[in-house]
C-alpha cells in the first residue's frame, strides 16, 4: 500500500525523529511511504485561534498536496482530527482519506504486532483529540501491549487533558501550568520511564515539564515505540 | 479582569483548589454511574439536543403559544427586553401586594438580572431559601458553581458564617445540625411568605406549564405557600410538548446531581384554584438572548440546560472555580454564553479559557459542540481587534509562511537561528514575552539541526517536483466576513432595544427572535431512538421501584390489601405520629388505628406545622428512578400537605407503577392538560450543599414511608 506521509509543520520542525519512526515504521510493514515535500501546514493553529478563514486556505492547500492520495497517514491527532473533520465538511467520506498512525495500522493495514522490540516501563497518555476528536479507543494500547519487553502501566486519570491546548499554554499559562503538574504526578506516580503519546505537542508539555522538573523521565511518541 | 489575571488569584487559593477538586470529582463519579446505567443515554443527549433545537428554530411562535396557554390558566406574561424591565416587573408585583419581604428559589436568571439588588432598592428584601444560596447571602459572596454555588465553601466556614449570622454560638459543623439550623430559620420564612420569586428549568408551550428541578423542597415551599408566585424565565427555556419532558426528566438530574431524580420536580400551569398561589406571574426574559439567537453557530449554547456537567469535567473550571469568570454562568457554558449575551462586549477573554480538550461536548446532555463555539468566538472576538496587535501579526507573518514551500523552509531555518542563543543543551529554559508563559514552568526543546524534510531529502532525494501551488485567499489588509460556516454574526449589542411598555417589550422581543431567525433554520426532526416501553415484567417493576425508593432512603412497605391498614397503623407507631393530615377523599380502607386523622380543609400552613405528618396516595410512581408522583388527584389533596408536616406517608397501589419515565410522562398528560399540578417526589427532602454529604431533610418532609399496595 502507498501511504503519503503528512508529518505536520510541528514534527518536521521539532521532532523530526517521529516521522523518521514513521517512515521506518511502514515501511518495515511494507508500505511504500512518499512525502510530498510542498506540505506544510493543516491549519489547525489558525483554526483554534479565530482565525478560520486562513486556517480553511491551509486545509485546501493540504487537500491540493496530498490529492488523489491512497491514504495520507498524519503522526499527529490533533492535527489528523482537524482535517478530518474539516475537510468532511466538504465531502463525504473526506478526500483525501487522512489516517492517524495507529488507525492507518490498525484498520487499513489489518496490523496489531508490528514486531517491535521496547524493554522498558511505559505509561500511556491517550490524548484528548484521540480520544474524543477521533474516537481512536484503545487502537494505540493495543499495538503497544503487542510489543516485545515493554512493561506497559496505567496512567491515573489518563483522559484528563494535559493542559496544552495550543496558545492556551500561553495565553493562560498558569492554568496550564496547574493542569500539567497534576499530569506529572500521574506519570511520576506510575514509575514510569517513559511516557508515550499519538501526539508531539502534548509531549512537548508533558516533556517540558517533566525536563524542567529533572525527573529522568522521557517522553516518546508512538511511532518511535512502535519502530523500535 | 481578564479571565488568566482571575485565574491567577484562584490559583494561588490553596484551600479552594482542594475543596473545588474534591467536588467536581464526587459528582463526576455520580454523574458517570448514573449515566453508565442507562442503555440508551445517547439516543436521550440526540432527543433532548433536537427538542431544544425544535423549540429554538420556532421560538416566536411558540413563545406566543406560551403565553396564550399560560394566560388561560389564569396566569399572567410579561415581557422584558433587558435586566431592568426584568427587575422592576417583579418590583411592581411586590409594591401591589404590599410585600417588603419575598422568598426566592435558587435561579441563574434572577442572579443575572440581579434581581435581589433591585428589590433591596425597590424597598423589598429577597430571602433565599436554598442552603447553599443562603450560604452565599449570609456571607455577602458569590456563588462559584451553578449546581453548588457554595461549592468553594468547607464545613467549617459555614459553620463561622451561621454561628454569626445566626446567632448560634454552639453550632456544631456537621452537615446535619448545619442543615438543621437553615431549615429552623427558614421555616419562618415560609409560613410568613405572602410572594414566593423562582426561575423555571423548563416551560412547556402547548400546556403553559412551568416547572422547578430541586433537593431540598424549597422549590415547593416558594413555588407552593405564598399567595403570589412570580417566575422569571430566559425565553430559552421553552420546549414545546408535554412529552418533551419524558426526555429532559431523564437527561437533567442523571447530568447535574448525578441522581437518578432529584428528590423534588414541581410543574404548575398558571393558577389552580384552592391549591397554590391564586396569582402567578411569568417573566418572559430576553437580556441578549436574541443576540446569542442570531449567531448560527453561537446560538447552540441556547440549548443548555444548566446541568453543570460541563463544569465538573472541565479541567480548567477545576482547578480555578467559578469566580474566576466573572459572571453567574461560569464554567464551559459560561466561556460561550457570557461574551455572546453581552455582544461580545465583554468576557472576551472567556472563549481563551480552555485547552479544547473536548470533555465538556461530551458530557453535555444536549450535545453543545462547546468547544466549535468556543473556536467560533475566538473568530468574532479576532474579527472585532484591531489589525496592529501583536497577536495578529504573528498570525499573519505565520500564515505567510505556509502559504509555500519556499517560505516555510525559510521560516524553518529563521527559528533554529533564532533558538540558538536561548538553548542550553538542547532545551530553551527561557523564552522571552509574550512566550515566557511557557518557558516559567516548562522547558522548550531546540529545534534540532536537521529538520524533517532535510533528512527526507537526504535520504530520498528531492522526489518528483512538484509545482508551487500558492494559497488562495487574500492575506492581510482589509477583509470581508469570514466564512466559518457561512456564519454571519450579526453584533447583538448594536442591534436596537425597545425599553418601554409591556407591549412594546412583547413586539420588539418578537420582533427581534424573528430578525435572528432570518436564516429560517430547517425544522428539527426529533429522533425517538430512546426507551419508550418496558421490557420487565409486572413484579420485577414492583420489585424495582422497592429497590431504588429505598435507595433514596424511603422506608418501603409492601401489603396485601387486607394488610393494608396494618401496616399503615405499624408505620405510624413506629414513627410516633399521632395527628395526620390526610385528604378530605381518603379511602375509609386507608385509616390507621389510633391517629387522629384531620381532614384537610384549607388549614393553614401554620396548622399544618402543627401536625405530625399527612398520609396521601399518589397518582403514579416509577420504578427506574424510584420516584412516586402526586397530580393533586384521587387520595392527594393540595400540594401543601405533603410539603409542610415532617412526615409523609404515601400510599402507591401496585398497578400504578410504571417502569420507564415516558410511561410515566404519557400517563401523566391528562393531568397537565386538565391544569392540574404535579410534583415528582424521589425521595425524602436533602441537600448535599455542604461538601457535598446528603443530608436529609432541608424544608420538605425529613421522613419518606411508602406502602406499595398489593
Ligand atoms: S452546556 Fe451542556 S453540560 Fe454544560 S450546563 Fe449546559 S447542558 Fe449542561
Amino acid at each position: 500500500m502507498r501511504v503519503s506521509l503528512f508529518v505536520t509543520c510541528f514534527n518536521d520542525t521539532l521532532f523530526p525523529q517521529t516521522g523518521r519512526a514513521v517512515v521506518r515504521l511502514l515501511e518495515r510493514l511494507g508500505c511504500e511511504v512518499d512525502f510530498p515535500l510542498e506540505q506544510t501546514c493543516c491549519g489547525q493553529m489558525h483554526m483554534n485561534s479565530g482565525y478560520a478563514r486562513e486556517a480553511t486556505a491551509l486545509v485546501r492547500r493540504f487537500a491540493r498536496v496530498f490529492e488523489g492520495a491512497e491514504a495520507v497517514v498524519c503522526p499527529s491527532a490533533s492535527c489528523a482530527g482537524m482535517l478530518r473533520h474539516q475537510l468532511g465538511t466538504d465531502a463525504d467520506p473526506p478526500t483525501p482519506p487522512v489516517y492517524e498512525l495507529s488507525e492507518l495500522i490498525v484498520d487499513r493495514l489489518g496490523v496489531e504486532d508490528v514486531g517491535a522490540y521496547f524493554p522498558h516501563r511505559v505509561t500511556f497518555h491517550p490524548t484528548c483529540h484521540s480520544l474524543r476528536e477521533l474516537g481512536v479507543g484503545d487502537r494505540p494500547l493495543r499495538l503497544l501491549e503487542a510489543v516485545r519487553g515493554i512493561e506497559l502501566v496505567q496512567l491515573p486519570q489518563a483522559d484528563e487533558c494535559c493542559g496544552f491546548g495550543g496558545t492556551f499554554a500561553v495565553k493562560n499559562a498558569e492554568v496550564s501550568s496547574a493542569m500539567v503538574a497534576d499530569k506529572v504526578r500521574a506519570v511520576l506516580d506510575t514509575g514510569a520511564e517513559v511516557v508515550c503519546a499519538a501526539d508531539n505537542s502534548c509531549l512537548m508539555q508533558i516533556g517540558g515539564a517533566l525536563s524542567r522538573q529533572r525527573t529522568g523521565v522521557r517522553t516518546l511518541h508512538l511511532a518511535e515505540v512502535l519502530a523500535s | 479582569m481578564s479571565f488568566p489575571d482571575a485565574a491567577s488569584v484562584a490559583l494561588r487559593d490553596s484551600q479552594l483548589r482542594r475543596n473545588l477538586a474534591k467536588a467536581t470529582g464526587t459528582i463526576r463519579a455520580k454523574r458517570a454511574s448514573v449515566v453508565g446505567e442507562l442503555p440508551d443515554w445517547q439516543e436521550l443527549r440526540s432527543a433532548g439536543r433536537a427538542l431544544k433545537d425544535r423549540s429554538l428554530v420556532d421560538l416566536d411562535a411558540q413563545l406566543e403559544l406560551l403565553e396564550e396557554r399560560v394566560s388561560a390558566a389564569g396566569g399572567q406574561v410579561h415581557w422584558a427586553n433587558e435586566a431592568d424591565e426584568a427587575c422592576s416587573i417583579v418590583a411592581g408585583v411586590a409594591r401591589a401586594h404590599g410585600v417588603d419581604e419575598v422568598v426566592k428559589v435558587k435561579s441563574i436568571a434572577t442572579d443575572e438580572i440581579k434581581l435581589n439588588e433591585a428589590l433591596a432598592a425597590a424597598g423589598v428584601q429577597a430571602v433565599e431559601t436554598d442552603l447553599a444560596e443562603l450560604i452565599i447571602q449570609l456571607g455577602d459572596d458569590v456563588q462559584s458553581h451553578i449546581l453548588v454555588p457554595a461549592i468553594h465553601k468547607n464545613r467549617a466556614e459555614i459553620r463561622d458564617l451561621f454561628a454569626r449570622s445566626l446567632d448560634l454560638p454552639d453550632l456544631s459543623d456537621e452537615p446535619e445540625a448545619l442543615a438543621e439550623a437553615a431549615r429552623v430559620h427558614l421555616r419562618r420564612k415560609f409560613l410568613s411568605a405572602r410572594m414566593g420569586v423562582s426561575g423555571a428549568n423548563f416551560a412547556v408551550a402547548e400546556t403553559g406549564t412551568v416547572c422547578v428541578f430541586e433537593s431540598e423542597g424549597n422549590g415547593r415551599m416558594c413555588t407552593t405557600l405564598p399567595e403570589v408566585l412570580v417566575t422569571v424565565m430566559g425565553v430559552e427555556k421553552l420546549v414545546r410538548s408535554w412529552q418533551d419532558m419524558e426526555v429532559f426528566l431523564q437527561l437533567l438530574p442523571r447530568s447535574s446531581t448525578g441522581e437518578r431524580m432529584n428528590p423534588y420536580t414541581s410543574f404548575w400551569t398558571g393558577v389552580r384554584p384552592g391549591d397554590g398561589p391564586q396569582e402567578f406571574h411569568l417573566v418572559l426574559l430576553d437580556n441578549g438572548r436574541t443576540g446569542v439567537l442570531a449567531d448560527q453557530v453561537g446560538r447552540q449554547a441556547l440549548r443548555c440546560i444548566r446541568c453543570s456537567a460541563c463544569l465538573n469535567v472541565c479541567p480548567v473550571y477545576s482547578r480555578v472555580g467559578g469566580h474566576a469568570y466573572e459572571s453567574v454562568y461560569p464554567g464551559p457554558i459560561g466561556a460561550i454564553l457570557t461574551p455572546q449575551l453581552h455582544g461580545m462586549s465583554e468576557g472576551r477573554s472567556l472563549p481563551y479559557a480552555s485547552s479544547l480538550c473536548g470533555a465538556c461536548y461530551e458530557v453535555c446532555p444536549v450535545e453543545i459542540d462547546i468547544p466549535r463555539v468556543l473556536v467560533h468566538l475566538r473568530g468574532r472576538v479576532v474579527d472585532t481587534e484591531p489589525a496592529w496587535k501583536p497577536e495578529k501579526a504573528a498570525m499573519r507573518a505565520m500564515y505567510r509562511a505556509f502559504a509555500s514551500r519556499r517560505s516555510f523552509e525559510r521560516a524553518q531555518r529563521a527559528a533554529r537561528l533564532g533558538s540558538r542563543p536561548l538553548a542550553r543543551r538542547g532545551r530553551i529554559p527561557r523564552l522571552p514575552w509574550p512566550l515566557s508563559g511557557w518557558t516559567e514552568t516548562r522547558d522548550l526543546p531546540e529545534p534540532p539541526a536537521e529538520t524533517f524534510r532535510d533528512w527526507w531529502r537526504r535520504e530520498r532525494g528531492e522526489g518528483r517536483a512538484r509545482d508551487e501551488k500558492p494559497v488562495d485567499g487574500e492575506i492581510g489588509g482589509k477583509r470581508g466576513p469570514r466564512d466559518l460556516g457561512a456564519a454571519a454574526t450579526p453584533d447583538a449589542a448594536a442591534a436596537p432595544r425597545a425599553t418601554s411598555q409591556n407591549g412594546d417589550a412583547r413586539r420588539a422581543m418578537l420582533g427581534r427572535i424573528r430578525q435572528a431567525l432570518a436564516d429560517r433554520p430547517a425544522p428539527v426532526e426529533v429522533p425517538r431512538e430512546y426507551r419508550r416501553r418496558s421490557e420487565r415484567s409486572r413484579p420485577e417493576i414492583v420489585d424495582l421501584f422497592a429497590e431504588r425508593a429505598g435507595e433514596y432512603r424511603a422506608t418501603v412497605r409492601r401489603a396485601a390489601p387486607q394488610e393494608l391498614r396494618q401496616a399503615l397503623t405499624e408505620l405510624c407507631r413506629h414513627r410516633g405520629a399521632r395527628r395526620l393530615t390526610v385528604p378530605a377523599d381518603l379511602p375509609p380502607q386507608w385509616r390507621p388505628d389510633g391517629v387522629e386523622l384531620v381532614p384537610d380543609t384549607g388549614l393553614l400552613p401554620n396548622d399544618l406545622d402543627t401536625l405530625d405528618g399527612a398520609l396521601t396516595g399518589c397518582a403514579l410512581a416509577i420504578a427506574e428512578t424510584g420516584t412516586i408522583v402526586l397530580d393533586g388527584g384521587f387520595a392527594q389533596g393540595r400540594r401543601a400537605l405533603t410539603l409542610v408536616p415532617d412526615y409523609h406517608l404515601c400510599v402507591v397501589s401496585e398497578d400504578s407503577i410504571a417502569d420507564l419515565v415516558p410511561e410515566a410522562v404519557e400517563r401523566l398528560e391528562a393531568a397537565v392538560a386538565e391544569g392540574r399540578p404535579l410534583t415528582f417526589i424521589s425521595g425524602p427532602s436533602a441537600t448535599s450543599d455542604i461538601e457535598l454529604n446528603r443530608v436529609e431533610g432541608v424544608h420538605g418532609p425529613r421522613t419518606l414511608h411508602v406502602v406499595i399496595a398489593g
